[in-house]
């Protein structure tokens, strides 16, 4: 498995956002978490990179036990986590924004990689020097996926990339997470366009505040009656 | 003629209040957080500076040093007070008391950093104000009738360096990015491998080296340190600060030439006493005019440098 989550819990104050949960994903899989708003999918995913510290529970990523380190340590063994809101820096230019990603890494290859990311996008490439606060929803999420590719991620975590984008784009969006999949990368997707998420995902995982109520094969969820309950949040 | 001389005096008080003046932009644009030990790191490398070159090192280690040599040991002392600054205002009282969005933290903790230092310099040097050992007088270029100071030249030619290297860095290095990305979303920035305790210090070494280096043109050039000396300088920094523009780097500079300016136009014309009226009466203006400064914008604390 390269990611190997243990019963972890992550607290706010006294609010208990994620209960134990355990879920795993291996070397080439998409999985998907599935949940409604306040169901821990987003203290999840930043917990696994590092930006809260968990309560209790493990993180293994590749075998490595991650409890400790910071968020730079696993963005360096191969981590990557394209936030909600995508949360690119819109007073810098979009090169800027691409190098970010590449911030860590000290070889000589990131000119290359950011060549790479202008022929994936080539809507980016026309905008290169000009500031990101430019680019359309959709062109912003590209960004913030391509800035999480420079940083040669083995691991890529999506925090619920199709939220305001147009049909259009989520159906591009989804075309391009298959694709970075086939290239090798893993990815965990948190989403709550069920449908197209687990249209992708070879499994998943259905959180419910906090906890993992549902999982297994991403096809039996599609078919569980009960997910559409879940997803709605109906307790 | 006299007039053009002020002028250009007036451009070699304004490139201290701009070095001081872009010490304080750093820190409101970068760290959304006014520092209120600038001053005092300011008055901290000319009190050292001449407590280096007058009495030696301190515990009998040593006699007088040279000038420039006790000048730049203060510029040096001026950064690791600002790296201890750094410590226990934005790393521990943070970390300890506040999340990363607090704010009031530091800024009070940062008074009371200015109230210890300058304390400090009271016990070791005393309050009064002290002559400075620089160069002599003598050192003067007379170009076409106006008269420049070498010590002064040089000085302005440091500031002027040191600021476009200062952006430079900050708009073409990877230091440089990483700086504005935790300026803009500290969070984002977290995400993607910026360490804050790695790069926040960065952010008061640069204050320092500034506020140092500032300190010692001031006592250079005027020949005259004091503990007090941060305060005058300090707050007309601010002004300029405002008058060009909150978190506007290039603002800062400007602002800093400007307030240099209208205070040494303003003794021309109508004498000493007028000044304070003058500069303070200028940043009021701007505020009533155009209260974002001649090259602000509204969205302070939002990453914009």
């Amino acid at each position: 498995m390269l990611l190997e989550v243990k019963d972890l819990e992550v607290t706010y104050g006294r609010t208990k956002a994620v209960r134990g949960v355990s879920l795993s994903v291996a070397a080439g899989e998409i999985v998907t978490v599935l949940g409604a708003n306040g169901a821990g999918k987003t203290s999840l995913l930043r917990a696994l990179q590092g930006a809260r510290k968990p309560q209790g529970g493990q993180i293994l990523f590749d075998g490595e036990d991650l409890t400790g380190m910071t968020a730079s340590a696993r963005v360096a063994r191969g981590m990557a986590l394209v936030p909600e809101g995508r949360q690119i820096f819109v007073s810098m230019t979009v090169e800027e924004n691409l190098l970010m990603g590449a911030y860590l890494r000290t070889d000589g290859e990131v000119k290359r990689d950011l060549e790479g990311i202008y022929d994936r996008f080539p809507n980016l490439a026309s905008r290169k020097d000009m500031r990101a606060s430019v680019l359309s929803g959709g062109e912003q999420q590209m960004l913030a996926v391509g800035r999480a590719l420079v940083s040669r991620p083995r691991l890529i975590m999506l925090d619920e990339p199709s939220l305001g984008l147009s049909p259009l784009f989520v159906q591009r969006l989804f075309d391009l997470i298959e694709e970075l999949n086939s290239s090798g990368i893993s990815i965990l997707l948190v989403e709550q366009n069920t449908h197209m998420a687990l249209s992708v995902a070879a499994r998943g995982v259905v959180l419910e505040l906090g906890r993992a109520t549902l999982s297994g094969p991403a096809a039996q969820l599609a078919a569980d009656p009960s997910l559409a309950e879940a997803y709605l949040g109906a307790a | 003629m006299l007039l053009i001389q002020q002028i250009v005096n007036g451009l070699m008080l304004g490139s201290v209040y701009v070095t001081v003046a872009v010490a304080f932009t750093l820190t409101i644009s970068i760290l959304n957080f006014l520092n209120f030990t600038i001053p005092t790191l300011f008055m901290v490398a000319g009190m050292v500076g001449w407590g280096l070159a007058f009495f030696g090192l301190p515990f009998g280690l040593g006699g007088p040093l040279p000038w420039p040599l006790a000048l730049a040991a203060g510029i040096a002392v001026a950064v690791a007070c600002s790296l201890i600054v750094e410590r226990f205002t934005f790393r521990y009282m943070k970390m300890k008391h506040g999340d990363s969005t607090e704010h009031a933290i530091p800024l009070v903790s940062s008074l009371g950093f200015l109230l210890i230092l300058e304390n400090l310099v009271r016990i070791s040097y005393g309050s009064d104000a002290q002559r400075f050992p620089g160069p002599g007088a003598d050192l003067t270029a007379n170009i076409g009738g106006i008269f420049i100071r070498v010590p002064q030249l040089v000085s302005f030619v440091l500031v002027i360096g040191l600021i476009l290297g200062l952006v430079w860095v900050i708009n073409a290095t990877r230091t440089g990015r990483g700086l504005r990305a935790i300026a803009e979303n500290p969070d984002a920035a977290a995400l993607l491998g910026v360490e804050p305790n790695r790069i926040v210090p960065i952010v008061f070494m640069l204050t320092g080296m500034l506020c140092g280096l500032a300190g010692a043109l001031f006592a250079v050039n005027y020949g005259e340190v004091s503990p007090q000396m941060g305060e005058d300088i300090g707050s007309k920094a601010i002004a300029g600060m405002v008058v060009g523009g909150l978190g506007s780097l290039w603002g800062a500079v400007a602002g800093g030439v400007i307030v240099g300016l209208i205070e040494m136009l303003t003794i021309h014309f109508f004498g000493a006493d007028t000044v304070q009226a003058a500069v303070w009466g200028a940043l009021l203006i701007t505020l009533l005019i155009r209260p974002q400064g001649l090259f602000g914008h509204n969205a302070i604390g939002k990453g914009k440098l």
